[in-house]
């Protein structure tokens, strides 16, 4: 394909606002007449609320106003409203240390923290639950009254004969695998600004990873019309997912506004952010794997248990998706999937990069190797044997289209040195390599029914372009992308694209950027955008040159007749025809991703995935067997992008997740005692800093067959998804110790050497 | 100032603790009196016999950065570095990681094996305790109301030896896990271990000589034998507790490991000092 | 108790009324009204908040806005000069080293701090300036490399 744009890792349009300083996220708005809010959180995780004495609180100078469950409207929310469970405040009690009792709206901060000191809340501490064992014991005490027990939700997959299959296969493994609630550690802390104008409509600034959702949901909590509510995001210092559900901080702010008649702004403090924020679900999964002596995987058979937390949030899309992945990788025509989702008495979960599949990853991908081993082979060779095919549909009605995942292998067992580095003996005892395979959508989901993106495009009469998008960019890049994407298709140069996006008045209605979604969905409706756009350009300028349109070409800017050494520029067309002729030049683009006939969004599963991406990650460790220290020297990471829009944001993409990988795998933890997060600052919550990452190879295999804009797929979550079952795959190989549960820890390794020692 | 007041009064020199520890509600002091500018308190220089002082509100950067300390005193200089991270380092001062007391105050294990005194003045008079003595509990010192901490003295590094910090995972803004820091003088040319001090932070609640440990050394010829039982004995001595960051056994471990690695570095640098 | 401060920010005057207790990143931010230099966590352990003062890399959040009286402070905004962007910012910008944004300012201002004091510093040295400031997005590879492409960039400025 000859492009001048797509592929060059050219610079983000946003990078200088943001080097300078002068970039504002929400967190930075100014506004006159603003009031600070805080919000009074639980200190226990299970308990009755039998009285709450705002008084002293109200007459504090300088206190504007406070409010408790009586003063907000009395509706749950949920993700999946049918599944609402969660109150704007505690009314009758709280469910977890940290769950919203009360909130003031003050002058400054310091007024209203001790305003928040002087709410008087009596509570009944009742008997709690916090692990998944604990919640699902008969008799043990509900997180919510109205339900049978604190097993919620559940899905169970079926594909083909597991049990026969298992009873019939040649080598079976099976094993629990547990992994843990970390947090998403955005720099930039959950935060919002809540004002109503005359005419009583809502705006929320907030950085939202999905506006049009959000509104909804602050329209549904509030019991208003959804056209009284705007949504306006700024720069957004990250989002990983902890900002694709609407935050209760949302419609607290707005109540406050309301009663106040001025701007509120709730910041999290960093404490807050870690002990009470939203995490990644804990999963307890239960596995088994079957196959044949020649290799093939006949049968893999899950039970999982996820942790919600105290309300369901996005539990079970979690774990639906969760299973998607599970039954696409390696196209095992036996599937069994049981996915249960339980109520404990923690800060609940909600999305995170990856959305189940790490955790499931991590098992599935772990337990390939224990099978390899049972089987004599060499795990690369039997993951090469059962990649997945290049075209057709899985035996659980996943729709592959263009898929590179055998190259993925290739390229990252070349890049680690597999043979090399697997074979030697004793040259460094303690040195292990190990890879991991890897499944994820590139394109989002159709499971929210409506799967579309629009995108509009109008010129100006000097020639710049206006790309209209709803693609969300939380730093991944996405509006980078959707200007390339539009300056590719148009024949101009970056520079000369404005990406306007960022507030629900303006923008069409779109799903957000979650899944690894925007490039698929929005990057083709911009493409579409740009098509439609060009199109009338071509046609003003065949008009203008009197040519055949057919003959028109565009280029960097310029545009010319083919055979003529005339080169005009955009403007000067955009200008003729919009006097001579009163006609402006625009472009509307539409891409709607329907599911196949004949399936709903129930019975679809799978084939809810627009578009796979395969990757495949290779790394080397080293294990210091006197401290523990599992030291990762070496990530090659070889993801599939189909088409590579911008190879430097692309390879940052999967850099990053990387860095959150190896987090995940062995650095990070929320400790709790009692339902209490103890270690909620960055001193004890370790995230990796510039020392702790290895070398990265980041490796951009692309590959034919995808229906995104120019053949490009997502790449923003992939890079997280096999980065721990590689680690633990390369320690197994380095000191013969299989972990089952994350996070490899230092303590941990040295308890399992001391043991093998035996 | 810090004896008469209506409520508690706390010294500031850095901040990088204090204002930490009141920000979290941990400490709550009526005034703080800020040391930066009273004169005299942040030097760091060597004295004519060849030891070191360090004022109380010299910053660690000034002491990482120090040429002086880098060439006389380089363990010193190098346990600065490990603190926090360069941001922290350009605040934090020497006398505010130490009166902070924390069992985990970096700087405490390598100055207590360098055999440090803690300078301490009311105004009027001064007076010296080894800095070993200085430290009275978690957040405690020796420090008498309306008493300073005036500087760091450290002796001159007798002929023949050898210093060094070992830190467990030096990871930036990790508060030490456990640290070991050994100062070891050989009879010149020989293995024989003339004197020395092994000093344990964050496993106890004061940083803490392994004495046990430097009384199975001292007249000793080091060996890879000698090195393993002192080694044990340093992890005897210890009395870490459970908390957040690690276990009370796997604190101990550690100190038997970072032991083994202090002690065996000084054994390397003394065997290419008995070869010479 | 309010008391007067003279601060000099990016080669600007300031004289404000400023409460004893009030930090070096709150006065920044809201009294001078520069919002470059975020607030990450407010305890010295995640480098957002990065300024120089007085030329050295320091956390704003645990300076109280007092102590900065009489000294020169650097933010990200002073950085670059009549619009031109500081080659660290250009290298930052060339090689990708920005996602989310919310770290860099700091990022920026810690390499300052570091090419200032060490022009030529080898990997370790690099990565021993900047382990103080925290990102979430980029795993950091692009920074190192933002930082070493900022390097050549000043080193071939070298008059002479």
């Amino acid at each position: 394909m000859n492009t001048c744009m797509i592929g060059r890792g050219l610079p983000r349009i946003d990078a200088v606002p943001k080097v300078t300083g002068e970039a504002q996220y929400t967190v930075d708005l100014k506004m006159p007449g603003l009031l600070i809010g805080k919000i009074l959180r639980s200190p226990h995780p299970h308990a009755r609320i039998k009285s709450i004495d705002i008084a002293a609180a109200a007459q504090l100078k300088g206190v504007r106003a406070v409010i408790t469950a009586k003063d907000v409207p009395d509706n749950l929310f949920s993700f999946y409203q049918w599944l609402a469970d969660k109150n704007i405040l505690c009314g009758e009690k709280v469910r977890y240390v940290g769950d919203e009792v009360a909130a003031v709206a003050a002058v400054d901060e310091a007024t209203a923290e001790q305003a928040l000191a002087l709410i008087d809340v009596v509570y009944e501490p009742l008997p709690a639950v916090f692990d998944i064992e604990e919640a699902m014991r008969p008799g043990a005490p509900l997180v919510h009254d109205d339900k049978e027990s604190n097993a919620t939700w559940s899905v169970q997959r079926l594909f083909g004969d597991p049990d026969k299959a298992l009873a019939e296969c040649d080598y079976v493994v099976e094993g629990t695998y547990v992994t843990h609630a970390v947090s998403h550690t955005c720099l930039e802390v959950s935060n919002c600004v809540a004002k109503w104008d005359e005419k009583d409509r809502l705006t929320v600034w907030t950085n939202a990873q999905a506006p049009h959702t959000q509104r909804q949901e602050v329209a549904r909590i509030l019991g208003i019309p959804r056209r009284n509510v705007r949504v306006i995001n700024s720069y957004m210092g990250g989002g990983f997912g902890s900002k694709l559900v609407m935050d209760m901080k949302v419609p607290i702010a707005a109540v406050l506004s309301r009663i106040t008649g001025r701007p509120v702004r709730i910041v999290n403090t960093r404490s807050e952010e870690f002990a009470t924020g939203k995490t990644r679900y804990p999963y307890t999964m239960y596995l088994k794997t079957g196959a044949m002596k020649d290799g093939r995987i006949v049968v893999r058979d899950l039970k999982l248990i996820g942790d919600a937390g105290a309300y369901h949030d996005k539990g079970p899309a979690t774990i639906n998706f969760s299973s998607m992945m599970f039954g696409t990788l390696y196209d095992v025509p036996n599937i069994r999937f049981e996915g249960q989702l339980v109520y404990t008495n923690k800060e609940m979960g909600t999305a995170f990069r990856g959305f189940g599949n790490p955790q499931v990853t991590f098992a599935t991908e772990s337990q390939l190797d224990e099978l390899a081993v049972k089987m004599g082979i060499d795990p690369l060779d039997l993951r090469l044997r059962n990649s997945n095919c290049s075209m057709g549909t899985t035996s659980c009605g996943a729709e592959i289209c263009g898929c590179g995942m055998t190259d993925c292998m290739l390229a990252a067992a070349e890049g680690i040195e597999w043979e090399r580095k697997r074979t030697r003996k004793d040259e460094n005892a303690l040195r292990g390599v190990g890879l991991a395979n890897m499944v994820h959508t590139g394109g989002g989901g159709r499971f929210y029914g409506f799967n579309s993106a629009e995108a509009f495009i109008k010129l100006s009469d000097e020639g710049t372009v206006t790309l209209i998008t709803s693609a969300l960019d939380m730093g991944q890049g996405a509006h980078t992308a959707m200007a390339q994407i539009a300056a590719e298709e148009l024949g101009v140069s970056l520079s000369d694209i404005n990406v306007l996006s960022n507030d629900t008045d303006l923008t069409p209605y779109d799903l957000g950027s979650w899944g690894s979604r925007a490039i698929f969905m929005d990057g083709n409706a911009v493409l579409a955008a740009a098509q439609d756009a060009k199109s009338a350009l071509v046609e003003a300028a065949a008009e203008m040159l009197e040519a055949n349109a057919g003959d028109i070409l565009i280029e960097d800017g310029k545009i010319w007749v083919r055979g003529s050494a005339e080169k005009h520029d955009l403007a000067e067309i955009v200008e003729h025809t919009v006097n001579e002729h009163g006609s402006p030049i625009s472009g509307t683009g539409r891409f709607v991703d329907k599911l196949p006939e004949g399936y709903t969004i129930a019975t679809a599963f799978a084939k809810n995935i627009p578009c796979f991406s395969f990757g495949t990650q290779a790394v080397e460790v080293e294990v210091d067997p006197e401290t523990g220290q599992v030291r990762v020297l070496k990530v090659v990471a070889a993801h599939e992008t189909g088409t590579t829009i911008n190879q430097t944001m692309a390879e940052g993409q999967i850099e990053g997740a990387v860095a959150q990988g190896i987090g995940f795998a062995l650095m990070e933890r929320l400790v709790h005692e009692d339902g209490r997060v103890l270690n909620d600052r960055f001193l004890d919550y370790k995230i990796p800093n510039i020392g702790d990452m290895p070398e990265i190879e980041a490796i951009c295999v692309e590959s034919e067959g995808t229906r995104g804009p120019f053949g490009a797929k997502g790449i923003g979550e992939p890079g997280l998804v096999p980065t721990a079952p590689a680690i633990a795959n390369a320690v197994f190989d380095a000191i013969g110790v299989r972990f089952h549960e994350l996070p490899i820890t230092r303590d941990k390794v040295l308890e399992a050497l001391k043991e093998k020692g035996k | 100032m810090l004896a008469g007041s209506e409520g508690p009064v706390k010294a500031l020199a850095g901040g990088t603790d204090l204002l930490v520890q009141m920000k979290l509600g941990s400490l709550q002091p009526h005034a703080l009196v800020s040391l930066r500018d009273v004169p005299g308190l942040d030097f760091v220089r060597l004295d004519e016999d060849g030891g070191l002082v360090i004022g109380a509100v010299a910053t660690l950067a000034a002491l990482e950065n120090s040429p002086d300390v880098k060439a006389a005193f380089p363990a010193i200089a190098e346990a600065a570095s490990y603190v926090g991270s360069v941001q922290v380092r350009s605040r934090a001062t020497v006398g505010g990681n130490l009166c902070n007391a924390a069992p985990s105050a970096d700087m405490a294990p390598i100055l207590i094996a360098c055999g440090a005194a803690a300078v301490i003045t009311d105004g009027r008079a001064e007076r010296n305790v080894p800095l070993e003595d200085f430290f009275a509990g978690p957040g405690e010192t020796a420090l008498e109301p309306g008493e300073l901490l005036k500087a760091i003295a450290v002796p001159p590094s007798p002929e023949a030896s050898f210093g060094k910090y070992f830190k467990s995972f030096r990871s930036a803004m990790d508060c030490c896990t456990v640290g070991v820091a050994v100062c070891a003088a050989f009879a010149p040319g020989s293995m024989i271990v003339r004197d020395v001090r092994l000093a344990l932070g964050a496993v106890a609640p004061t940083p803490i000589r392994a004495r046990a440990s430097e009384k199975m050394l001292i007249g000793r010829a080091l060996d890879g034998t000698l090195i393993a039982r002192a080694s044990v004995a340093a992890a005897d001595e210890a009395q870490p507790i459970t908390d957040l960051r690690a276990s009370a056994e796997y604190r101990k471990i550690l100190v038997e490991v970072l032991s083994r690695r202090a002690l065996t570095a000084a054994h390397a640098w003394a065997q290419k000092g008995a070869a010479a | 108790m309010k008391r007067e401060l003279h601060i000099t920010v990016n080669g600007d005057a300031h004289h404000l009324l400023v409460d004893t207790s009030r930090t070096l990143l709150e006065v920044i931010r809201e009294d001078i009204g520069l919002t470059g230099t975020k607030n990450g966590c407010g305890a010295g352990e995640c480098g957002a908040c990065t300024v120089l003062l007085d030329n050295e890399p320091v956390n704003s959040c645990l300076a109280l806005a007092h102590e900065a009286g009489g000294r020169e402070v650097m933010t990200i905004e002073g950085l670059a000069s009549g619009g031109v962007l500081h080659p660290i910012q250009e290298a930052f910008v060339a090689q990708g080293a920005i996602q989310c944004g919310f770290c860099t300012p700091g990022m920026v201002m810690s390499t300052k701090a570091l090419l200032d004091r060490n022009p030529d510093p080898t990997r370790e040295e690099i990565l021993d300036g900047l382990r103080g400031n925290l990102c979430r997005c980029t795993g950091y590879v692009k920074i190192v490399a933002a930082v070493e492409a900022a390097k050549c960039l000043l080193l071939e400025e070298e008059p002479g």
